[in-house]
């Protein structure tokens, strides 16, 4: 496509299949302590393949 | 829903519901806004118009640029509908009574006496304490027992200052390795501190043990003497900076974050960061102060957009020192396109109340530790379990479709619908909104997807 470019993300329709494992860091278990955040998180089923 | 922004020289639509993120010239920008609602005929006209004397475009590019972005509509990339709802009890439904994580307050008082506190110089509104052994490993027990199959269980030691009681977390740590091969559990431990007790057993301790350590540190060291002092009113950056820079020599610059927080004193808190770079710190975090409307630190409306410029110049910082092969970690824009979380996580809420609690010195549970001493929110304790069920079950239920406000917010699969306790003492209600939290968060995801889109295109190096 010319006129758009389209950014490598993780489809979060597909990720409904597979997703909900529950075994990610608990939010606010890390660096804020005063806001949410999720979308820093790392999922540990990603981080797992990874390794 | 779609989100349109332009920063940094690229002009971004954000596919909200599908995740995906596209970087567009300023014709596919202008059709995008306007695709859902005009006719075909009618919008290629009008483009044709508004770029009739721009000499890089065809007289093709107008069909060709509509036709992709229908395609885009049709492989569910560009304006997908939301239809994540009625999953959005799924996750916490699924691992009810389920408790992965605790905020250890292991000593509810301080070394020092920051006006600023949200816990009110560590005693939470309460009498100043330090957890025992027997409460701190009750706790564990009860973490390990209610954990179900969960195998990483995360343990923060927050105070007040936690190394005021090191001994107890240094035992707390040994006995729960003791008993990680028997129950299948994997402990993660992290440590808050404001520095001044920092020893080489401390950085023993935490390189050897914690997963992350949280250093508090606002910057400039006027900005960090202004309410980081000690009882008898003396700044403590000079004596912290030498321990921080120590610990994390040791650490070899991984695995924590240097916080700080900003206020209505230094908006222009991007100052701040540039002194903890010239420290030696790269793993940055800097949170807006956390105060009540009228306290004199709260950030008020006319720091808005100073505070917004300062997350705009920071991300550049980022990709400027990150091109000159100094790079460094911000907290709040370190987003994952490809591994970030699944729809799940990002609709379940932050899982305060339910998944995550705060304990207290005594052995109280509440559903996270900005609740701590609010009497009405105490959940139950370490010995009993949750007792408190309607206060929990008002937790359970937060999630990214329980406020109003967020169903038309393009930012809700980044936040999860935010933090239940800035709603609270915003608003008198855990699923109130609170807006002013909302609009910086909303900032920050502009800057950390620009970033994002920067770096899968190469334009970081």
């Amino acid at each position: 496509m010319r006129h758009i470019q389209t950014i490598q993300t993780r489809d979060l329709c597909e990720s409904a299949k597979k997703g909900g494992c529950g075994e990610c860091q608990t939010s606010c278990q890390s660096a804020c302590k005063t806001s949410c955040g999720i979308a820093n998180q790392q999922c540990e089923k990603k981080q797992s393949e990874k390794k | 829903m779609i989100h349109q922004f332009s920063l940094g020289g690229y002009n971004i639509v954000l596919d909200v519901c599908s995740g995906a993120v596209h970087v567009v010239d300023p014709l596919a920008y202008d059709m995008i806004a306007l695709y859902e609602d005009t006719p075909r005929d009618a919008l290629i006209a009008q483009m044709r118009e508004k770029y009739r004397d721009d000499p890089e475009l065809e007289p093709n590019d107008f069909d060709e640029c509509y036709d992709d972005i229908t395609r885009l509509k049709d492989a569910g990339r560009l304006f997908s509908p939301d239809t994540f709802e009625p999953m959005a009890g799924t996750l916490k439904a699924k691992t009810a009574g389920v408790v992965k994580a605790l905020c250890m307050h292991i000593a509810h008082t301080c070394n020092l006496n920051c006006s600023y506190c949200f816990a009110s110089q560590g005693k939470y509104h309460g009498e100043r304490a330090v957890m025992s052994y027997e409460v701190g490993r009750q706790a564990l027990d009860f973490l390990v027992a209610n954990s179900g199959t969960r195998h990483n269980l995360e343990v923060d030691f927050f105070g007040g200052e936690p190394l005021m009681n090191f001994q107890v977390v240094k035992d707390l740590v040994a006995y729960a390795r003791s008993i990680e091969g028997e129950t299948g559990k994997h402990f993660r431990f992290t440590l808050t501190t404001n520095g001044m007790l920092i020893d080489d057993d401390v950085i023993d301790f935490a390189n050897r043990e914690c997963s992350n350590v949280v250093l508090s540190l606002d910057g400039r060291k006027e900005v960090h003497d202004r309410f980081r002092v000690d009882f008898a009113g003396n700044g403590s950056w000079e004596k912290i900076v030498p321990k921080f820079q120590k610990l994390v020599k040791a650490r070899e610059g991984k695995n924590y974050y240097m916080r700080g927080t900003f206020t209505h004193a230094n908006p222009d808190f991007l100052e701040d960061i540039k002194v903890m770079l010239d420290l030696g710190f790269t793993e940055l975090s800097m949170e807006p102060v956390v105060a009540a409307a009228g306290d004199p630190s709260a950030l008020t409306e006319e720091d808005f957009p100073v505070v917004c410029q300062q997350y705009e110049a920071l991300a550049m910082l980022m990709l400027e020192r990150s091109r000159a092969g100094k790079p460094f970690t911000f907290y709040h824009y370190m987003l994952d396109l490809t591994g970030g979380p699944c729809i799940y996580k990002r609709i379940s809420g932050c899982g305060s109340g339910t998944e995550y609690m705060a304990v207290t010195p005594w052995g109280d549970l509440y559903p996270c530790h900005q609740f701590v001493g609010e009497e009405k929110f105490r959940l139950g304790d370490i010995w009993h379990g949750v007792e408190n069920k309607p206060v929990q079950d008002d937790f359970a239920a937060c999630n990214v479709y329980a406020r109003a406000e967020c169903r038309d917010c393009w930012a809700r699969l980044y936040c999860s619908g935010g933090c239940a306790a800035n709603a609270y003492h915003a608003t008198g209600s855990v699923r109130g909104v609170y807006e002013y939290g909302c609009r910086l968060f909303r900032k920050r995801m502009e800057c950390a997807i620009m970033l994002a889109v920067a770096k899968q295109l190469g334009d970081d190096k």
